[in-house]
């Protein structure tokens, strides 16, 4: 019987069975924090399609990039021999491995005895797997002994990572699972627009407003996500701490704050409550050009709503005020009581696929695996341990992403430069400077899978296996650890990042040993973080097949994990949390004279993050071909700017020359450009570095600019 | 190293404000605090005092800075004593009470008081306000008046500016008949010009209060107490309870004696160091920077600031340049923004205007090279939030002036499916446009669920899924109806509630879905349509989305047959 309708969703059409050792896997989808579950199916030709998988975070859904994403397993772009240079300048040529990884050991080691092990700089990805960013935390303190690792997730969640640290004892991007959302009765959701970086997320924001909660979402913009709220403030850039202790200022003077709670779970509240008294509406009002009558209703919708969630993303965090920013709205949700008990709770919507898991485990500067601190010595004997290493030999805390860059300026401290899945002559502020910096190197080596605008600086080019090619985990926004799965094996030619580190490790005469296969470097990264703040050491493989994934802290085999964190007590020595007194203060960069607009940027649905990717998918790059600003069509009139226009943009930092987009959406004094392009089209040569005191996040999302009509 | 001593003069709003971001600077390294505060409590929020007024708040609610605050923080408060005398020569000052601190670095923070004009009869003999006239400036002062106000009939307050109407509203709130006497010609004459004041008091006194514009007080009436007011003019008015509320003036008469330089205030240089003495420094209504002297908190705490960085180091080029000046308020429920200048300087401003007298809407924008220098809006203020933004930034203003007065929102065109153009996308998260819904649909998809999974429409986030669905429907409509010759109608309708339904398909035979309400259907029912099914020899049953069952391909002579047999057993 032939049923004359379409197979079901998520199956692909019935074929002839695919080539031998191909089968359909079940996976997740490479790009963000979402980690949505998908099954790669093979046809009989051996191309993959994707089908969205029912998993916990996705539930059937898929956003665009996600079906897509096979296409990257066919690219015709895809490295697949390493790239040398014969002298700086030259043209790549292809080399064999030996010759490339011979190379790259010699120069590191040469550059390590002329200036130093800190001369050497690692770069690693919020892309990589736990097990990847494990073995290069230990191949920078261990084989390389460089106190410089530091990652791009540093561009991404330190800020929140910061904030929920100090007020929790421990930063986890969700305290809870993401399917709680459905059911808290209001949720305020500051510079995040997951609609588009996170579509099937909204299901559970959906299913939250159809069982009658509120949502306010803080955004200069009204984004797709902010067009669903029952609440948008407009807020200028910058201004996100104000209007959070404002928030709290009414919630005080309307005695919607929950004492009970504050005086049994929490510490700190009468230095916020001062700072709040004098948040008066009005003032806040002309910070942050929300309307008076807003702010009291969104803190009354909050503060009136039994159980509530305040959740962060780039907007507030990527700021030269960044961690204090988000503490501002930790502070509203400790006052209203809505922490630490089911359906409440501040948490971070994080961006990068594995950005939780690759500061858990020794990618961060300052940071062992288990989220250990190298500074203290515990924590360094502990982990030495399991490396076979003396705990004198690590190296101490090193320079934070933005500073490690800034390092490679002529004259300065870091001559050599491993870059790992980063795309940073994108990725980073004040790009132009970036790529100057690379360039001028003595040595850089990058792996990728493509040749990105960082690697097209390198002095070797190793080419990587990608996602769908190589065994893991990750963990995701929610701290659940979930499997990636081999569903191919890499093209000819290409290595996997397990097996270029051993290598390299093997010809720096490495005093410890590092795993190439996937579960025995997951094995080790259980001992190493066993005892510490992210215990992964009762999870395993087969539990995370079994369970759906795992959610840290899970410290022994029959340790049920932790979908839920905070409902017994905060992680603090004393278990309460800490509210933290901050007060709002200029942006690094505010709009005068001669740059009179805000500038912001961000994303768009159909790219990701530096483009590296999902720029040669086809389908992808012809939904999204280029950057674009967007501007409110009274703002580009004054300007003379039209639709399509190309509008000359320019900051302290650069000049970039884009098409206008003009839509009413955006506020009149602010100006918008999604930063996934390179070279010309790159928002990031406008972007400016100005650094979080703590976090030492960049200010992404702030800075002064002009805009003026470009000539024809 | 040893702490040197900053000596504080003034625990109100910009004193302690000073004390706070010194504090937040490292400062309580630096320095010994000691501060003197005339009033005996913590600092509290000055612009909150109308609440205590009205008896909506507490002390507990508008303190800033508790007691407690300055124990915790080392620093040393004298509250409820003045500084009646500071020897620069000896570096030391001294209290009511006799208190002699020493310091390295003074601040004068010593605001301003209530000014009383010296009309006759306003004082007794020994100094004091007589019985029944109370100024509008301190907690005392709310307190007095509000306990003084509940044996009172009918209240004035002297004074038609921000204090006056304030006072004068909660004055009615206590149940006063209010009137409020103003000497100018119209209400607020800072803040608006006279078409807003004008309207403004239409609209106030709709709300019971009594104006009087353009009438100067001479004497108040009253043996031991009061009993009323007496004007220039001649006319004279009875009441139990003055308020005067006619400005204020900076207290600044303690500088004068230490031999500053004082104008209208103490005079200080950019980093608010007195002109005289690179250790004195003053902040608040009692300074005049660059000639003015500022009220409003913005302006104070701006210089407090300064203040901070400069004297403890963190920025020794720190430097104040002067405020812009821009208020809200909401008098009797009427909301007002005023910033800048309220009338043009020259023929070169242009004056944008909108005014409906009627609801008591007011727009007034003075706009000098692009950039705003003055506004007025009463009533309807929605805009404030931007303009007063625009006019703290000097930001350039969209060419449409329209736009600056009123939120010029499209109202959204509600489209049609049909209007709704083919490349428009209906799904973002997968890029779906209409165009590809109808080519699905014609490519044989007859149902949400087929059309989702092969389209991906509404596979993202889900949240288009309702109009995916009204597009499918849309789309298999115009399918069928392209088809009216092979349409179905019912063969023998008497005892059906109305016509056999069934779709056409592509090769030629129909489909079927008997009704079972949303899923359900009884067993007996279910067993009937594959009863029904089989004895027709029905090609094939489809389980649907949506709840459906589809018998499909059926040919089209058995279409009444078997829909008059399903639902005949139905009606059983």
């Amino acid at each position: 019987m032939t049923l004359p309708s379409p197979a079901p969703a998520g199956t692909p059409p019935a074929a002839s069975p695919p080539p031998a050792g191909l089968a359909p896997v079940d996976t997740h989808c490479p790009y963000c924090a979402l980690q949505c579950g998908m099954t790669l199916v093979p046809d009989a030709a051996g191309l993959f399609s994707v089908a969205a998988r029912d998993f916990p975070t996705n539930r059937g859904g898929l956003c665009r990039k996600g079906w897509t994403a096979a296409a990257l397993l066919r690219s015709p772009e895809r490295l697949t021999a390493p790239l040398v240079r014969d002298r700086k300048g030259g043209a790549f040529r292809e080399a064999s491995w030996d010759e490339a990884l011979d190379l790259v050991a010699s120069r590191l080691s040469g550059a390590r005895a002329r200036h130093g092990a800190d001369a050497v700089g690692v770069f690693g990805g919020g892309g990589l797997t736990n097990e990847k960013a494990y073995l290069l935390g230990k191949f920078a303190r261990v084989a390389l002994g460089t106190a410089n690792i530091d990652y791009n997730g540093r561009y991404c969640m330190s800020s929140a990572a910061a904030a929920g640290g100090r007020a929790y004892g421990l930063d986890r991007g969700l305290p809870f699972p993401i399917a709680d959302i459905a059911g808290a009765e209001a949720v305020l959701i500051a510079g995040s627009n997951p609609a588009e970086t996170m579509p099937p997320l909204m299901q559970y924001f959906d299913e939250q407003r159809a069982r009658g909660g509120r949502l306010i979402v803080v955004d200069p913009r009204r984004s797709a996500t902010a067009r669903l709220a029952t609440q948008h403030l407009q807020a200028t850039p910058g201004s996100d701490g104000a209007l959070a202790t404002g928030l709290l200022h009414v919630a005080i003077r309307d005695r919607l704050i929950d004492a009970d709670f504050i005086a049994e779970r929490t510490t700190g509240f009468e230095a916020v409550r001062r700072i709040a008294a004098q948040h008066w509406p009005d003032r806040v009002e002309r910070i942050t050009g929300v309307p008076e009558r807003q702010i009291v209703e969104a803190a009354h919708m909050l503060g009136e709503a039994a159980t509530a969630m305040v959740l962060t993303g780039r907007g507030p965090e990527q700021q030269s005020q960044g961690v204090d920013n988000v503490s501002a709205f930790i502070n509203l949700a400790l006052a209203l009581g809505k922490a630490g008990r089911p359906f409440c709770g501040w948490g971070t919507l994080t961006g990068q696929g594995n950005g939780q898991g690759g500061r858990e485990h020794g990618q961060k500067a300052d940071q062992l695996p288990g989220y250990r601190k190298i500074a203290d010595p515990a924590h360094r004997a502990a982990v030495a341990e399991v490396w076979g290493v003396d705990p004198a030999s690590l190296p101490g805390p090193g320079l934070s992403a933005n500073e490690l860059l800034d390092a490679t300026a002529p004259g300065g401290a870091v001559k050599a430069l491993m870059i790992l899945a980063s795309n940073v002559v994108v990725s980073a502020p004040a790009a132009g400077r970036v790529k100057a910096n690379l360039a001028g190197l003595e040595f850089l080596v990058v792996s990728d899978i493509f040749l990105s605008e960082t690697a097209a600086l390198a002095d070797v080019v190793l080419p990587t296996a990608q996602w769908a090619e190589e065994d893991g985990t990750m963990t995701n926004l929610e701290g659940r650890v979930i499997r990636r799965r081999r569903a191919v094996p890499p093209p000819d030619g290409v290595r996997t990042d397990a097996a270029v580190i051993a290598a390299l490790a093997a010809r720096l005469g490495s005093a410890s040993s590092f795993a190439e296969g996937a579960e025995p470097g997951f094995d080790e990264l259980r001992r190493a973080s066993r005892g510490g703040i992210a215990d992964y050491s009762g999870i395993s493989y087969a539990r995370i097949e079994a369970e759906d994934g795992v959610f840290w802290p899970c410290p022994a085999p029959e340790h049920p994990g932790t979908p839920r964190l905070f409902l017994d007590g905060f992680a603090t020595p004393d278990g309460r949390a800490r509210f933290h007194a901050v007060e709002h203060r200029p942006s690094g960069e505010e709009p005068d004279r001669d740059f009179p607009y805000w500038l912001t940027t961000g994303r768009v649905l159909a790219q990701y993050q530096s483009g590296t990717q999902t720029r040669r998918v086809p389908e992808l790059a012809a939904a999204e071909p280029g950057a674009y600003v967007e501007m409110h069509p009274q703002t580009a009139r004054g300007l003379g700017l039209a639709e399509g226009d190309l509008a000359r943009l320019t900051t302290r930092r650069g000049t970039i020359a884009v098409k206008a987009r003009l839509t009413p959406t955006i506020r009149l004094d602010t100006l918008f450009v999604p930063f996934h392009w390179g070279d010309g089209q790159s928002a990031n040569i406008l972007t400016n570095a100005a650094l979080d005191p703590t976090s030492r996040m960049p200010e992404f999302k702030v800075c002064a600019v002009r805009v003026e009509r470009e000539a024809a | 190293m040893t702490k040197r001593k900053l000596v504080v003069v003034g625990n109100g709003m910009a004193g302690a404000r000073a004390v706070e971001n010194v504090l937040a600077r490292g400062g309580g390294e630096l320095f010994d605090i000691v501060m003197f505060g005339d009033e005996p409590y913590g600092n509290y929020n000055r612009i909150m005092l109308s609440g205590i007024l009205e008896g909506s708040k507490t002390l507990d609610d508008i303190l800033i800075n508790t007691p407690a605050w300055y124990a915790e923080t080392g620093v040393t408060l004298h509250s409820g004593d003045r500084v009646v005398e500071i020897d620069r020569a000896a570096k030391a000052v001294r209290s009511r009470r006799g208190v002699v601190e020493n310091y390295d670095v003074l601040l004068i923070a010593t605001g301003s008081k209530a000014f009383v004009p010296p009309f006759a009869g306003a004082f007794t003999a020994d100094g004091a306000l007589k019985t029944g006239v109370f100024a509008y400036r301190t907690l005392d002062d709310c307190t007095g008046i509000a306990d003084y106000a509940k044996g009172a009939r009918k209240a004035v307050t002297i004074g038609g500016g921000l204090l006056g109407l304030e006072a004068a509203r909660a004055l009615g709130g206590l149940g006063c008949e209010s009137h409020v006497v103003h000497l100018a010609g119209h209400l607020l004459e800072l803040q608006l010009d006279a078409t807003g004041g004008g309207m403004l008091r239409r609209t106030i006194e709709g709300f019971g209060l009594h104006v009087h514009t353009g009438k100067a007080t001479t004497a108040v009436l009253g043996e031991d107490r009061v009993a009323g007011l007496a004007f220039k003019d001649g006319t004279t008015i009875d009441c139990d309870l003055v308020v005067v509320a006619a400005g204020v003036r900076p207290n600044s008469e303690i500088g004068l004696r230490a031999g500053l330089t004082v104008e209208r205030a103490i005079v200080v240089n950019d980093h608010m160091q007195s002109i005289d003495d690179r250790s004195v420094y003053a902040v608040g209504e009692c300074a005049q920077h660059r000639g003015k002297v500022y009220g409003l908190v913005a302006p104070l705490w701006d210089q407090a600031k300064v203040f901070a960085e400069h004297v403890t180091g963190r920025d020794a080029q720190a430097a104040y340049h002067g405020s812009k000046l821009a208020t809200k308020l909401k008098v009797m429920g009427v909301e007002l923004a005023s910033m800048g200048i309220t009338e043009p300087y020259d023929e070169h401003d242009e004056v944008i205007q909108f005014a409906e007298p009627k609801r008591g809407t007011y727009k007034k924008l003075i706009v000098r090279d692009g950039r705003l220098v003055g506004g007025i809006l009463m009533g309807e203020i929605s805009k404030a939030a931007y303009l007063m933004q625009a006019f703290d930034r000097d930001s350039p203003l969209p060419e449409e002036r329209l736009a600056l007065l009123f939120d010029l929102g499209a109202p959204p065109v509600a489209v049609t499916l049909e209007e709704m153009p083919a490349e428009m996308q209906v799904c973002n998260c997968n890029g779906v446009t209409k165009g590809a819904i109808g080519a699905c649909v014609a490519a044989g998809n007859r149902d949400l669920g087929s059309v989702m999974a092969a389209t991906r429409a509404s596979m993202g986030c889900g949240s288009c899924k309702s109009q995916v669905a009204a597009l499918t429907d849309y789309f298999v409509e115009q399918v069928s109806e392209a088809v009216p010759d092979r349409a179905v109608v019912a063969e023998d309708a008497s005892r059906l509630d109305g016509h056999v339904q069934a779709r056409i398909l592509d090769d030629g035979t129909f489909s079927m879905m008997p009704d079972t309400e949303d899923g359900h259907c009884t067993p007996a029912q279910l067993l009937r349509i594959a009863e029904v099914a089989v004895k027709y020899k029905v090609p094939s049953v489809k389980l649907m989305g949506h709840d459906r069952i589809d018998l499909v391909g059926l040919p089209k002579d058995d279409l009444a047959r078997i829909w008059n047999e399903l639902y005949l057993t139905a009606a059983e």
